[in-house]
């Protein structure tokens, strides 16, 4: 059925615009079958609008959005392959978790029981209470639950952790990963806690401003950029010619993160000036590579906004 | 289709919004008003009592329009179900039910002939001007105006959805104008004598194809307006 070459979700010149807003301006991408993205931005970067309309919930003022091929909007053959929780996700006023399950179960072939069993269980989420008396973190989990449960071949989450602490976070990635080594699908996850999920993700998308800033491998990412730290001048020698993505100074002191990959030649040379060379964290080079873009001229005036 | 089906079962999961509200306002309504009748002292007894409680669940309906759209719909979008098909099975879902009352309410009509009243010469169901009619139009006429209400309170929460409290007021006065309209345009043409013998002249059947096609409009419209909302 499925053409190995196909993306599973492709997207073209998508644009959208609210009454005076520009949510998307211009996003092209395609998304690889069954890897784990990280969709990131900051807030109203235009995550959630990407996210509603690559799922047929939302429509584009202008632009494509293909599903394995076909658009989703109105599609109910191509939407049953999608499951999207919204971060405010809405359930009907009286229904139960154990009922929204129900439902969830009607609608996703692959729904899978066993797994909402052990994730209730995981979460201590209380079945017969209404949904409008759970707390925000056990409304969250009722998305999570459905989220994963559903095995839906593109299965989208936008931000689903509000509310969740931090031991039932670690518990979601930790399911997460495991569901998808034995089942693997297309999955989307926004979120700010890049650190968190740095290590779950496969392939990296930064928006800013209704744009694509960075779509990238995540491990090609992790080693694109170098923090350089020393003396101020032999730093400012050293790193002639890269792209500064941002720069600390503290008295004769310099910290400059510079994009690009060195080789042995330049590692030795940096051991030998005295150099100290750090990998970027993906939060931090997601931060420098918004905030880079978003200044056109030199980075000193948004030295201060970065501390 | 299938998938419409799941839509109006996922309706129906909890089983107390569709089925158990309005059959207990039926009973509930209908005991009351025996109730009263019963208390009524001898003298306020003689000749037919009438009562409007019978219409007590068709104003349930008018709510019942407004909280499968706006209860239901944004689940359904996570459900990742299309908005017509959301629209054709809760419509369908509405439309069988109406149709069971609609039937019901001919049968307790006949009980009440049949019971002289319920014993009590009362007229709850079988009221006059709609019980000579032949059992298929009356059958109608409960079933268009059921669909009515319930069209008018999900047209209005497909109005709010997209538009919000600036959609029904638009709409709210817009209608309202509407009618003023017809009424000075009535007014002014010194038309009251004609409009009133084509009322008069109007029967069950004339009237339920009349509110049938305001049906039809509303159901038209929610569909255009539901198609274009987004959550």
């Amino acid at each position: 059925m499925r053409h190995p070459s196909e993306p599973a979700i492709e997207v073209r010149n998508l644009k959208k615009s609210f009454r005076d807003v520009t949510a998307l301006d211009g996003v092209t991408l395609a998304l690889e079958p069954d890897r784990i993205y990280g969709l990131l931005g900051r807030n109203g970067a235009g995550k959630t609008t990407l996210m509603s309309i690559l799922t047929g919930q939302g429509f584009p003022s202008s632009g494509e959005v293909l599903i394995h091929g076909t658009d989703p909007y109105e599609n109910d053959g191509t939407l049953a392959r999608i499951c999207f929780i919204r971060e405010s996700q809405k359930y009907p006023e009286d229904f139960t978790p154990a009922q929204a399950f129900k439902a969830a179960a009607l609608f996703f072939a692959h729904w899978d029981q066993e797994l909402a069993d052990g994730l209730v269980a995981d979460f201590a989420l209380p079945l017969t209470r209404r949904i409008k008396k759970l707390s925000r973190g056990q409304l969250s989990a009722v998305g999570v639950i459905i989220g994963m449960a559903s095995r839906a071949e593109i299965t989208v989450f936008d931000e689903p952790y509000l509310g969740l602490d931090a031991v039932a976070r670690q518990i979601f990635y930790d399911r997460l990963v495991e569901d998808f080594a034995r089942h693997p699908r297309t999955i989307v996850l926004s979120s700010h806690l890049i650190d968190e999920i740095a290590n779950l993700l496969e392939h990296v998308v930064v928006i800013d401003k209704g744009r694509i800033l960075l779509d990238e491998d995540a491990d090609s990412l992790r080693g694109s950029a170098v923090a350089v730290t020393g003396n101020r001048e032999a730093v400012e020698g050293f790193i002639g010619g890269y792209r500064v993505l941002h720069r600390d100074a503290l008295g004769s002191l310099a910290s400059v993160t510079i994009q690009g990959r060195l080789g042995q030649t330049q590692r030795s040379m940096a051991a030998e000036l005295g150099l100290e060379l750090s990998p970027v964290p993906l939060q931090q080079l997601v931060v420098r590579t918004t905030m880079a873009a978003q200044a056109e001229t030199p980075l000193e005036n948004h030295q201060e906004a970065l501390k | 289709m299938n998938r419409v089906i799941k839509v109006a079962r996922m309706q129906l999961i909890n089983k107390w919004t569709f089925l158990g509200i309005p059959m207990a306002i039926l009973l509930g309504s209908t005991l009351l008003t025996f109730a009263i009748w019963a208390m009524l002292p001898p003298g306020a007894r003689e000749g037919t009592l009438y009562s409007g409680s019978g219409q007590a669940v068709m104003w349930y309906f008018l709510a019942l329009g407004i909280q499968s759209l706006t209860y239901t719909f944004p689940f359904s979008q996570a459900m990742s179900v299309s908005r017509r098909t959301f629209y054709l099975g809760t419509l369908g879902l509405f439309a069988a039910i109406a149709m069971a009352y609609s039937i019901l309410y001919y049968l307790l009509g006949l009980v009440e002939k049949a019971t002289g009243g319920w014993g009590f010469n009362g007229q709850l169901f079988a009221l006059d001007w709609i019980a000579g009619n032949h059992p298929v139009i009356q059958v109608l006429f409960y079933f268009v105006a059921m669909v009515l209400l319930f069209m008018i309170g999900f047209w209005g929460a497909t109005v709010y959805l997209r538009w919000k409290a600036t959609g029904l007021l638009v709409a709210g006065i817009g209608v309202a104008a509407l009618l003023l309209g017809v009424l000075a345009a009535v007014g002014l043409n010194d038309a009251w004598p004609q409009v009133g013998a084509w009322f008069a002249a109007m029967q069950v059947l004339g009237l339920s194809i009349v509110l049938g096609l305001v049906c039809v409009a509303l159901a038209g419209g929610s569909y255009l307006t539901l198609r274009r909302a987004t959550t």
